[in-house]
């Protein structure tokens, strides 16, 4: 190890052992009487109030990786880097209509899983294998992307064992990395939520502090911004050549009327994927009551202030005159040289304890996905909640081996369109989960084909997606067809696969085909702890696949 | 005011939160400035306190029109009162 600030390291190995001891102690908060089952392991004993809740699904939402690559696109010039904010905007009032819904449903059944309420909902496993393989699929490379926030900060820190191969290399990494896997196998779910805590105060402390300290030292905001938009406007002016040929992309803050829809569709189409994803379903799920769900859509969006300020540190980087490679290296950079040594310290431990929470909450809700839907509904259609719990424990140790061989073995880039890939997938299980909240009228097999549709046509626009850097996969946008306006692949494909659902469950149910027996009943999505029914579940677990 | 009537009210509240991040072309501009940061930065920044402010007064409504909801559907206006064990809410 070369270069490495002691003091810097000291305090993050400091609290990262702080961190890795409450990991453990997790088992013993909020007690139950046994963890071996999924409702305890997985989902914390659905019992989180408000306070707890706010820490757990904001640390889940608000990770690492967001944490690193929202200020660099900002610093790198994208003008609709900052389409962050908005979607954090949307997000919310969304969550604050459907997801009291889908607890109760979830409650009164016992369910765990978003593809339980589809298998229960639609008596279709097919749809409901569907819906869980596409949460597995789209998480894997997110759980990856939690590594890659944490290895950016190592780089900047100068931690890297001496040797050339990447197993030397990144032994930092397998250690934290190991903590986690022990402690989310332990404790599940409670590991993450007592973590949260600590993580969350950690990045408030740091944010807070960067955004006042920093700018002050570099003079003041006005004068980050226009030192943002010179540095834009002459990389502009220098390659206005080679902007002109499509090889490279022009720079900017604001986005210009032609990135307009760009914008708006990244923001709208993120912000109904990011609720499809198995961890926020989790997250969401391991709350007390309808109540707590909707106090947090008035409460999360605190963190999405701290995100609008984060990323304009990458602002404040050009102003600072930090100068990286890769720009997700911006923030961490611009941390070591403008903080003395020990809050660089606090700085880097923040980020990498914040890669921790939703690295374990992704792999747990993967976990889940895999057990209920995958092995109780196909391999073993008799295991008791104990083998439940047991084969999620093992798959979420899975999940994380294959997160890090993804990361060390393969490459970042492949990681990064997987998860470009991850919002497309995500946004098409909608249809089956938020609009079943809503209404039967749509067919189980309409819903499948229009899954497919969606899937397989997202996949294929990103594919053809070619940037000045990259062949496929170059970026998130398309021009929507017949037209050239540039707007968000996932919101293209959504729109696709919409169209061919409506269309298929008019001719399905013209045709009579069997639509299933639906399990739930209208009283079902107004259910509130307490309620009879509610806390059966909770105890036996009910039989989704009986 | 009926459980409908209710409701309708609780999207009227929600609805800016959505459709004004869409429109654009309401904050892509500079002027005016605002401590420094640019009218499209920090007009997102209000939009989020304005989505905060707008969601408690939903909330409320929300909570009325819930239990209309429920007595619709047969449950008590209330849930019924156990005794959840003890947690702690604090870690």
């Amino acid at each position: 190890m070369s270069g490495v600030d002691g003091v810097a390291f000291g305090v993050s190995v400091f609290l990262f052992l702080v961190v890795t001891i409450l990991g453990f102690a997790a088992t013993r908060w909020r007690r139950a009487k046994s963890l071996d089952n999924l409702d305890e392991w997985g989902l914390g004993g659905r019992g989180f109030g408000t306070f707890v809740a706010w820490f757990l699904i904001g640390g889940d939402l608000y990770t690492a990786y967001t944490f690193v690559a929202v200020p660099a696109t900002l610093y790198a010039g994208s003008v609709v880097g900052f389409f962050a904010i908005p979607y954090g905007i949307i997000a919310y009032p969304l969550v604050f209509l459907f997801f009291p819904r889908l607890w109760s449903v979830s409650h009164r059944h016992g369910y765990v899983t978003p593809a339980d309420f589809v298998q229960g909902r639609y008596d279709s496993r097919g749809l409901a294998l569907a819906i869980a393989l596409t949460g597995i699929l789209a998480t894997m490379p997110y759980i990856a992307l939690q590594l890659v926030g944490m290895q950016v900060v190592l780089e900047v820190m100068g931690i890297t064992a001496p040797g050339d191969s990447w197993l030397v290399k990144d032994l930092p990494l397998f250690i934290a990395f190991g903590f986690l896997a022990a402690y989310t196998y332990k404790a599940g779910m409670r590991a993450p939520a007592l973590i949260a805590f600590v993580k969350d105060a950690l990045i408030y402390i740091v944010i807070i502090v960067a955004v006042i300290y920093i700018p002050a030292q570099v003079g003041g905001w006005s004068h980050v911004f226009e030192a943002a938009n010179d540095s834009f406007t002459s990389f502009n002016t220098d390659n206005a050549d080679a902007i002109a040929a499509g090889q490279a992309s022009p720079r900017g803050m604001i986005p210009p009327e032609a990135a307009h829809w760009a914008y708006a569709s990244l923001a709208l189409g993120s912000a109904l994927a990011l609720f499809m994803y198995p961890h926020s379903v989790t997250g969401v799920l391991s709350t007390r009551s309808r109540s707590v769900i909707r106090r947090n859509a008035a409460l999360l969006p605190a963190y999405s202030v701290l995100l609008g300020l984060l990323s304009l540190l990458g602002f404040v980087a050009i102003a600072a005159g930090v100068k990286v490679e890769n720009p997700q290296q911006s923030v961490p950079q611009l941390f070591e040289e403008q903080f003395s040594p020990w809050f660089a310290g606090v700085a880097f431990a923040a980020i990498v304890i914040g890669a921790l929470v939703p690295a374990a909450i992704m792999s747990i809700a993967a976990a889940n996905l895999w057990t209920r839907n995958v092995y109780k509904a196909y391999l073993r259609r008799d295991a008791t909640p104990a083998q439940e719990a047991q084969q999620s424990k093992l798959v979420s140790l899975l999940v994380k081996v294959g997160a890090l061989v993804f990361v060390l073995a393969l490459s970042k880039d492949f990681a990064i369109n997987l998860q470009l890939l991850g919002g497309v997938w995500m946004l098409q299980t909608l249809p089956a989960i938020v609009l079943g909240l809503y209404t039967r009228w749509f067919h189980r097999w309409a819903l499948l084909a229009g899954w497919a549709v969606g899937m397989a046509y997202g996949t294929w626009l990103a594919y053809g997606v070619s940037s000045p850097v990259k062949e496929h996969f170059g970026g998130p946008l398309v021009e929507f067809p017949f037209t050239d306006t540039l707007v968000y692949i996932a919101v293209v494909a959504f729109l696709a696969n919409l169209v061919v659902t409506v269309v298929l469950t008019v001719v399905l149910r013209a045709l009579k085909v069997d639509p299933g027996v639906d399990q739930t009943r209208p009283q079902d999505f107004h259910a509130d702890a307490g309620d009879p029914g509610v806390e059966e579940a909770r105890e036996h677990g009910a039989p989704v696949h009986a | 005011m009926s459980s409908r009537g209710r409701w309708a009210v609780v999207y009227l509240l929600l609805a800016p939160a959505v459709v004004l991040p869409l429109w654009v072309s309401l904050y892509d501009r500079t002027d005016p400035t605002l401590f420094g940061f640019p009218f499209f930065f920090w007009f997102q920044f209000a939009l989020i306190i304005l989505a905060v402010a707008l969601t408690v007064p939903a909330y409320l409504i929300a909570q009325g029109a819930e239990r209309a909801d429920r007595v619709r559907h047969g449950l008590p206006a209330e849930p019924p009162v156990t005794d959840p064990p003890a947690k702690e809410e604090q870690p």
